[in-house]
């Protein structure tokens, strides 16, 4: 463990020692950033939209016993932006993009992919881990905002229909309850989130050995990881930062 | 050219390599032989940098690659170019991407200039008109020769080959024999490491048996065939009862 944790750090050290190799490789930087962002699309969507929803429709029936369906908004609103969408969208992402990186990376690093690389006088850390970091940092804000929106959507549509709220009251009501703090705690996580997912992937790939085993082993440990970082960073978030700000 | 001198590498409480000193003089194919598990393709991961030996050194040209700097040792292995077991073939990548992915200042030359590089290479290695296929498009045996290609894209002082017959047929064993000899008329070093001696036979000048992670043998074909060694004599003696013709007529051959 403490020599995983020693091995990760320096992971993390030659990361940020060699980010300025991004410009070589900003192809590959690019694809990455495609494939997070439009193949994890939907994913994101339907994910936020439904989170949006029962959580209108949760809160809708506890605040309907005292006639206080207007908070719905406010509800949904601040519940989505600043905890519910980063998080929705971090525990997705932590398990499509985790799993797809330790994968590729393990099943590199088993068929010497990964040696020749070194062989051939270039880094790893460069070709594989830098473009893959910068495009989950990058590219999880985005999908944030868009779980955020629908997740707010979601919930008028169901404020609407079930509890017969008025659609620009929901809005504006959902619009003015955000405050600069709650949006820049929300836009703020997921940069951390995906910096750690990305970079606990790809450690756990790079250190794949042992067959197909152990690349299904790692795998599942980078999803575990990095799904249990995104609850720690947001509880962090939630309980620090906020206080601080 | 290269020299290993008393080597010893331990990973995970096993012994990889046991005090190993051996030397690769240049021009000629140099043979690592041994049964699997014997340490044959530490010995490659250890001339490249890729693993650090616990103990001893290795001279490259007369310089200690333990003691090179990333920078130096990444200026090393644009000299030394390797073909690996499995190939190591990027599956995402076309054979002409592959063969030009690690090619250094290839945004210096022009279109025109890498297509001559690739069909040059594709020729030198009989696969012209393969440079948009990808890697699972290919046999076997075109696959070791896409890597021999990329391997060779550097024009390399050195090539080291592990295992680069393994699990081929008859046909491509052949082919790719036959380019380790051509490399050899063009002047290239080999390192092949393998545990198949018709095909070591075939190719080597030099030959250095290993076994549980110590030399028990080297020197020329002649000399490991007599050798008294008892590991070797029942090395030869296995191979001799699947391939009793060959065996007898390289022991005519050496006696």
């Amino acid at each position: 463990m403490i020599y995983g944790l020693q091995e990760f750090s320096l992971l993390i050290k030659d990361i940020f020692v060699h980010l300025g190799s991004v410009r070589d490789n900003w192809s590959e930087t690019v694809q990455e950033m495609y494939l997070i962002g439009t193949k994890s699309f939907f994913l994101i969507l339907l994910g936020g939209l439904f989170t949006g929803v029962i959580l209108a429709i949760e809160t809708g029936h506890q605040l309907e016993t005292f006639g206080a369906t207007a908070w719905i908004a406010k509800t949904v609103s601040l519940g989505m932006v600043r905890e519910l969408g980063p998080v929705i969208a971090g525990l997705l992402l932590a398990a499509r993009t985790g799993a797809k990186n330790t994968s590729e990376l393990g099943a590199m690093q088993l068929s010497e992919q990964i040696d020749a690389l070194k062989a051939f006088g270039a880094s790893p850390i460069e070709k594989l881990v830098i473009p893959r970091t910068i495009a989950a940092v990058t590219m999880f804000l985005p999908l944030t905002l868009i779980a955020d929106i629908v997740g707010i959507v979601g919930g008028m549509l169901v404020s609407y229909q079930t509890f017969h709220s008025d659609i620009p009251v929901f809005w504006n009501t959902a619009i003015i309850s955000l405050k600069m703090k709650d949006l820049f705690v929300g836009f703020l996580k997921p940069f951390f989130f995906g910096f750690f997912i990305a970079t606990i992937s790809c450690y756990f790939g790079l250190t794949t050995k042992g067959g197909t085993t152990g690349l299904g082993k790692n795998t599942i440990n980078a999803v575990v990881y990095s799904s249990a970082l995104v609850l720690v960073i947001d509880f962090i978030f939630t309980k620090v930062v906020w206080e601080l700000l | 050219m290269i020299e290993l001198k008393n080597i010893s590498i331990t990973l995970s409480e096993n012994t990889i390599l046991d005090n190993v000193s051996l030397t690769i003089e240049k021009g000629l194919n140099t043979i690592v032989l041994g049964p699997s598990g014997a340490g044959k393709s530490s010995i490659l991961k250890i001339i490249l940098g890729l693993w650090v030996p616990d103990s001893g050194e290795v001279l490259f040209e007369g310089r200690n690659v333990c003691k090179m700097t990333n920078d130096e040792i990444l200026q090393l292995r644009k000299k030394v170019g390797m073909v690996f077991q499995g190939n190591a073939l990027f599956d995402s990548l076309t054979v002409a991407e592959n063969i030009l992915y690690f090619l250094p200042d290839k945004k210096k030359l022009s279109e025109n200039e890498l297509r001559r590089k690739i069909d040059e290479l594709l020729s030198f290695v009989n696969l012209s008109g393969t440079e948009n296929l990808y890697p699972e498009e290919l046999s076997g045996g075109m696959k070791k020769r896409v890597a021999i290609a990329r391997a060779l894209a550097f024009n390399p002082e050195v090539i080291l080959f592990d295992e680069p017959t393994t699990g081929l047929d008859p046909i491509n064993t052949e082919s790719v024999l036959e380019l380790i000899k051509k490399l050899k008329q063009n002047g290239t070093t080999s390192v092949i490491v393998t545990h198949i001696l018709d095909d070591a036979i075939e190719v080597g000048d030099n030959f250095i048996v290993i076994n549980e992670g110590k030399i028990v043998e080297t020197g020329s074909l002649d000399k490991i065939v007599t050798s008294q060694n008892p590991f070797v004599q029942e090395f030869f003696k296995r191979f001799a009862k699947g391939n009793h013709n060959q065996f007898v007529r390289i022991s005519k051959e050496v006696l």
